[in-house]
């Protein structure tokens, strides 16, 4: 497979989404802009400006009308993906880290930091799934973690659940409607950040990553720990294939380490897993960086990874990719179907 | 549904200085001639057009298009998508990606496979061998057999290397290492000795010199030659022939560099020389785009 390179970015990547079409991607970096490309021939659709800080967040609602983006300058903006106008602000006390739409786009979660004498939150807000309608101001739920402030937060099926990962490694469940908190499991090692956290497409589980170099896939019911895809490197970022039963992590050497180690040592690739097995079944190399963020194509046609480099790769899966499968697979007749 | 046509476009080339033919046939210097559309026989189109450049001189370009239609079914929700106005620092901006920031990047092969890490870990093993080698390597006398380098060997104004002496036609004798008994007749001095190069010593007269890149030998056995390959061959079509026949380490095939077709043969590598044989049987023979193949065990390079 042939990469598509998207340098739009002048500092590193910190989150990319697809659309649930798989048609465009969006990415947002340090750097305080978000850009919007059609991921099948790497074209720019367009820029979004108006943040004052690194762009932490972005989140697309499933029909592709409103981009929601979380930053360092305290705010939470709605834009309009079509025209990149910015039609809502939010102000928080703290930087944004984390947003994301629930499954029909009418609620939106935000995570913020914990900072200057503010504790960590996650906090909800009511979305009206239109241009030109007038947003709420207010939030509508405020869950605030006095433990340790979570990093990633997402929605479980039908929006039951907020599960949100923490800095100490744990992840938790809260419920969507009252904010209360049902079960706070350790998931990772004490300590360990958690640093990514992805739905599957039925949002039923969803997978973690986390500085202790594992990932795992968890039940978003009761948490438990269903898959652990040990790797050698702190992981960024984790994603799940549709189509194929495999996942992806992506990490690397920090940051700050990187300018010691040639980018065959910082262990710079995409790494695939088998989502059953455990396996670890091929790497994808390219990036000077650690991979800070991975997205996979909602249709299972490909996925794209952003790195601390600043740039975007986005990659079409070719056959090698559809025809593998374990021998088990197929005898049971699963592999080859596209 | 939406149709996208895709156009293949070659330009031939540029004639910047007009040909003193063509100026007699056109009175006015200032007039061009029509455009000009001929199809060929294979489907392309030959499109002959004139223009000014900008020192005024004509230009003829000769483009030769070839037409494929690729129908591609779209959700109708992309579609309009991609019909979206452009904004932002792209505002304004014509449709297609931009050099600046949307480019190609190298090839990867990226194959799933179940013993990944088997397989990571084997080619580790090759590449630490040397020196795994060299750890468990004991310092050995090339003169006296002992336990120290060659260069400080106390015997070593005084005696020749071990074995030398078998080079010089004296038959072998003493090579086993006997520090008590220094074969006399091996000297630096005696009549036969001269200097014997490398290759020749230690017996090395047998011929079995160590070939370079040995590696490659084997690849020879099991490689065929194919010939009377359709020009219009690709190297996956030929991959996909062979490979029935046992697992194909290498295809190369023959390609003009001006045209891109194949010259008309073909090299396949097997891993196993049982399976180039089966295939050598096989496909000897076989049409293959109307053409007969004709497959037989490649000669070696000299």
């Amino acid at each position: 497979m042939r990469p598509i390179l998207l340098q739009g970015h002048e500092r590193s990547l910190t989150q990319i989404k697809y659309t649930k079409d798989g048609d465009i991607l969006f990415s947002c970096a340090k750097d305080q802009v978000i850009c919007a490309w059609f991921s099948a021939n790497g074209e720019r659709l367009g820029t979004y400006h108006g943040h004052q800080g690194a762009l932490w967040t972005i989140d697309i609602d499933p029909s592709t009308t409103l981009l929601a983006s979380g930053a360092a300058d305290n705010t939470v903006r709605l834009w309009d993906v079509r025209t990149g106008k910015c039609i809502k602000v939010w102000d928080f006390n703290t930087a944004v880290k984390r947003v994301e739409f629930n499954e029909d786009g009418t609620k939106l979660l935000a995570v913020t930091e914990k900072r200057m004498g503010y504790l960590g939150t996650i906090v909800v807000l009511d979305v009206n799934v239109d241009v030109e309608a007038e947003q709420s101001d207010e939030r509508s739920l405020i869950i605030t973690c006095d433990e340790s402030k979570a990093t990633v937060a997402g929605w479980s099926y039908l929006s039951r659940y907020i599960i949100a990962g923490h800095e100490d490694g744990t992840v938790s469940q809260y419920d969507a409607k009252s904010g209360e908190l049902l079960i706070n499991e350790p998931a990772h090692e004490d300590g360990m950040q958690v640093t990514d956290l992805q739905m599957s497409s039925d949002r039923t589980y969803f997978i973690t990553a986390s500085k202790d170099k594992t990932a795992k896939l968890i039940s978003a019911r009761d948490l438990t720990p269903l898959k652990t895809y040990p790797s050698d490197t702190p992981l960024n970022t984790a994603a799940i294939t549709p189509k194929k039963p495999f996942v992806i992590l992506g990490g690397g050497q920090a940051a700050m380490d990187v300018t010691t180690t040639s980018s065959r040592q910082g262990k710079f690739e995409a790494r695939f897993y088998h989502k059953v097995f455990e396996d670890e079944i091929g790497r994808v190399k390219g990036h000077f960086g650690p991979l800070n963020t991975i997205a996979v194509d909602p249709l299972g046609r490909g996925y794209a990874s952003g790195g601390e480099d600043g740039y975007v790769r986005v990659h079409a899966f070719d056959r090698g990719y559809f025809d593998f499968g374990y021998e088990v697979e197929r005898e049971m007749g699963l592999v080859g179907k596209r | 549904m939406s149709k996208t046509t895709k156009y293949h476009l070659f330009t031939f080339k540029d004639i910047s200085r007009p040909d003193w033919a063509d100026d007699e046939e056109f009175d006015d210097p200032s007039a061009l001639p029509p455009q000009t559309v001929t199809t060929n026989k294979d489907g392309t189109k030959t499109v002959v057009s004139y223009r000014f450049n900008d020192d005024g001189k004509r230009v003829k370009t000769i483009r030769r298009i070839r037409t494929t239609i690729v129908k591609e079914y779209v959700n109708p929700r992309v579609a309009e998508r991609k019909g979206w106005a452009k904004f932002g620092l792209e505002k304004g901006h014509a449709a297609g990606p931009s050099f600046d920031t949307t480019s190609v990047g190298e090839n990867i092969i990226f194959r799933p496979s179940v013993t990944w890490k088997k397989d990571g870990k084997e080619e580790k093993k090759v590449g630490d061998d040397p020196k795994e080698k060299l750890k468990n390597m004991k310092v050995k006398c090339r003169i006296c057999d002992g336990e120290h380098f060659t260069a400080r060997c106390p015997f070593k104004d005084t005696m020749a290397p071990m074995g030398e002496d078998g080079a010089a036609g004296a038959g072998g004798a003493g090579a086993d290492g006997d520090e008590e008994g220094p074969p006399k007749e091996g000297g630096l001095g005696t009549g036969g000795g001269g200097y014997v190069p490398p290759h020749l010593r230690k017996g090395g007269a047998a011929g079995a010199g160590e070939r370079m890149g040995g590696k490659y030998e084997r690849d020879d056995l099991a490689t065929l030659r194919v010939t009377n390959v359709s020009e219009f061959a690709e190297e996956n079509d030929l991959r996909e022939i062979f490979e029935r026949f046992g697992r194909v380490t290498r295809v190369f095939l023959a390609k003009d560099r001006d045209t891109g077709r194949a010259k008309g043969f073909a090299f396949i590598s097997f891993q196993e020389r049982t399976d180039a044989a089966k295939a050598c049987e096989k496909i000897d023979g076989y049409g293959y785009g109307h053409l007969i193949l004709r497959v037989e065990f490649a000669k070696r390079a000299t």
